[in-house]
């Protein structure tokens, strides 16, 4: 089978399968009850009280920052953990230069009031 | 692996971290040693580079190159950083408390140039172009009280990250291609098919629609005016001359290295953003009152000039990209450093603020003119040399008509560069008070000078360096 015709037949079935969902749906659901709550608009979490469009704190927005810097450090000790023995000191000394740069990022960030909560 | 030829990328990354260490310790004043060690650090890191210029070497797979393409870029990077940071002095006190991080943002940017020069893989280069970028978002909107200022680090931001957005775009289509982000592999595994592949030809049309962002080629120059006005003076020096050296590094390194058998590919479309970018760019400056926004424009049809080289594609006109880019760093940072200075001193950047400078501060006026006559290519200046070899390379690759469009827009130029000359020497003169120059802009405005008028007397030395590094297809 050539590609296109895998990609001809995957287009087929994309396109199935909503319809299929639906219909499905519709063939099994018991009768549709219509009320005014079910006309709004699909919202998950708790209703919204007041205009949404509010100034939020920076603190959020740096706080986030900080946590994806770790946990982007995070994402890679941890495989440089699992195959230490087999890396050796030049990767540890390599590690303890990531580490230090991105402590110095925390350092900054301290200083700069990044972690206080106003 | 010899380390010792990576010292420069991590010397200047080292320094960036501890001017940034120093500024912490000493604040809320930044002490005056972080300064100079910026700079004695950049010195002693420049003087290494020209050391070590013809040691070569390949890391990580060819991942990595220092070759000495790449070391005559870090020569560019360093002198221009340097100079910027010379020059600087008076205007950088308007950062306040937080001029230690300006130094450390100037120096992650240019360990960001670094690593583009010598990158010999598509996502090294990308690294390094974000590093560099990232610190320039930063730079742009540094004045955070002008509203100016803040308008261009957000512009810059958007627009830079949609330009990155389409070079990754690029980058992604050579990767399912050629399937190596190595540029040697790709070189390689694209050269068999004679007809490129059309996802090839989309790859190449994306990565340069945004290398044309970065060095600010029109139709994609629309970014430059407004972040080049907005930023803070030395930025915006830096900018123009380093990060749009920086970009053309990697441009030539894809083109020539990675997609080299792709040239009847390329050339057209380059030689045509070329002839668009001095047309436009040398137009538009026409109308410009204020001498800030003017040089923004004159760098968009600099890019252009550049430009000219790479559609070349032979070693004359190639060689005549580095010898312009090089030159072009004392011209420009020159002429930026007039402008700081002038700047600090009535507060504005319009053409009336340098109304009968040539009585204020001869030797300012001096140095403005000598680098605007060398941006604009007039025989005895470094600017001559540099556009005629772009412009015999364009002739021998066939361009005629790009060499022509060259020489009428070099000439058009000529009115806007010599209209700042006019309001300094026969302008109006409404203050009479001389122009305070403190001696490390006295230092940076020499150094120059006398480049300037060196290179364009006796280009030899800096064209035979620029032949050896060359990158050829």
């Amino acid at each position: 089978m050539s590609d296109q015709a895998t990609i001809g037949i995957f287009l087929l079935l994309t396109l199935a399968f909503p319809a299929g969902a639906m219909a499905a749906a519709w063939l099994f659901r018991p009768a549709p009850i219509q009320s005014a709550e079910k006309r709004t608009p699909y919202e998950c979490g708790v209703d919204t009280r007041g205009p949404s469009w509010m100034r939020f704190r920076v603190n959020y927005f740096l706080y986030a920052l900080v946590f994806l810097a770790f946990d982007v450090e995070t994402i890679f000790l941890y495989p440089w953990a699992v195959r230490f023995q087999a890396l050796g000191l030049f990767a540890f000394v390599e590690m303890l230069v990531f580490i230090a740069i991105l402590a110095l990022g925390l350092w900054y960030a301290w200083k700069e009031g990044a972690l206080q909560w106003y | 692996m010899p380390y010792g030829l990576l010292a420069p990328e991590i010397a200047v990354t080292s320094l960036g971290l501890v001017v940034l260490g120093v500024g912490l310790l000493s604040r809320p004043r930044p002490h005056p040693a972080v300064r100079v060690l910026a700079v004695s650090g950049l010195a002693l890191v420049l003087c290494w580079v020209a050391l070590t210029f013809t040691r070569q070497a390949s890391f990580f797979g060819g991942v990595y190159q220092v070759d000495s393409f790449a070391s005559f870029f870090r020569l560019l990077f360093l002198s221009a950083a340097l100079l910027v940071l010379l020059m600087s002095g008076r205007y950088a006190a308007r950062f306040g408390p937080r001029l230690a991080e300006w130094y450390a943002f100037l120096l992650f940017a240019t360990a960001g140039m670094m690593v583009m020069a010598g990158s010999g893989d598509l996502i090294a280069l990308y690294v390094g172009l974000e590093l560099m970028t990232v610190s320039f978002y930063v730079l742009s909107g540094y004045l955070l009280a002008d509203a100016r200022s803040a308008e261009a680090g957000l512009k810059y931001l958007v627009l830079g990250a949609l330009s990155s957005a389409v070079m990754l775009f690029g980058m992604s289509l050579v990767f399912a291609t050629a399937r190596s982000t190595v540029f040697t592999a790709i070189a390689a595994a694209v050269a068999a098919p004679a007809p490129s592949p059309p996802a090839l030809l989309a790859g190449i049309a994306l990565l340069a629609a945004g290398f044309a962002f970065k060095v600010a080629a029109v139709p994609f120059h629309m970014w430059a005016p407004d972040i080049y006005q907005g930023a803070p003076t030395p930025v915006t020096a830096y900018l123009a001359v380093a990060s749009k050296a920086a970009a053309f590094a990697a441009l030539l390194r894809v083109f020539l290295a990675a997609l080299p058998g792709q040239l009847p590919d390329w050339q057209p479309v380059v030689a045509l953003l070329a002839a668009v970018t001095i047309v436009a760019g040398n137009l538009i400056a026409l109308a410009q009152t204020d001498v800030k926004r003017l040089l923004a424009y004159s760098s968009i049809a600099q890019a252009g000039y550049l430009l000219v080289g790479l559609s070349a594609a032979n070693p004359y006109g190639l060689r005549g990209v580095l010898f312009y880019a090089m030159l072009y760093v004392f011209a420009n940072v020159g002429a930026f450093a007039v402008l700081t200075l002038v700047e600090v001193d009535t507060g504005g950047t319009g053409l009336d603020s340098f109304n009968g400078l040539g009585q204020r501060a001869p030797m300012l006026a001096m140095v403005m003119t000598v680098c605007l006559l060398s941006l604009a290519g007039i025989p005895p200046l470094a600017g001559f040399a540099g556009k005629f070899y772009l412009f015999a390379g364009a002739v021998q690759a066939g361009y005629l008509w790009l060499a022509f469009v060259g020489l009428l827009m070099s000439m058009v130029s000529v009115y806007y560069y010599l209209s700042v000359a006019k309001a300094m020497y026969i302008g109006p003169a409404e203050r009479t008070a001389p122009v305070t120059v403190p001696s490390p802009a006295r230092l940076c405005l020499w150094v120059c000078l006398a480049a300037t008028l060196a290179i364009g007397i006796y280009p030899g030395p800096l064209s035979a360096l620029a032949q050896v590094s060359a990158l050829l297809p």
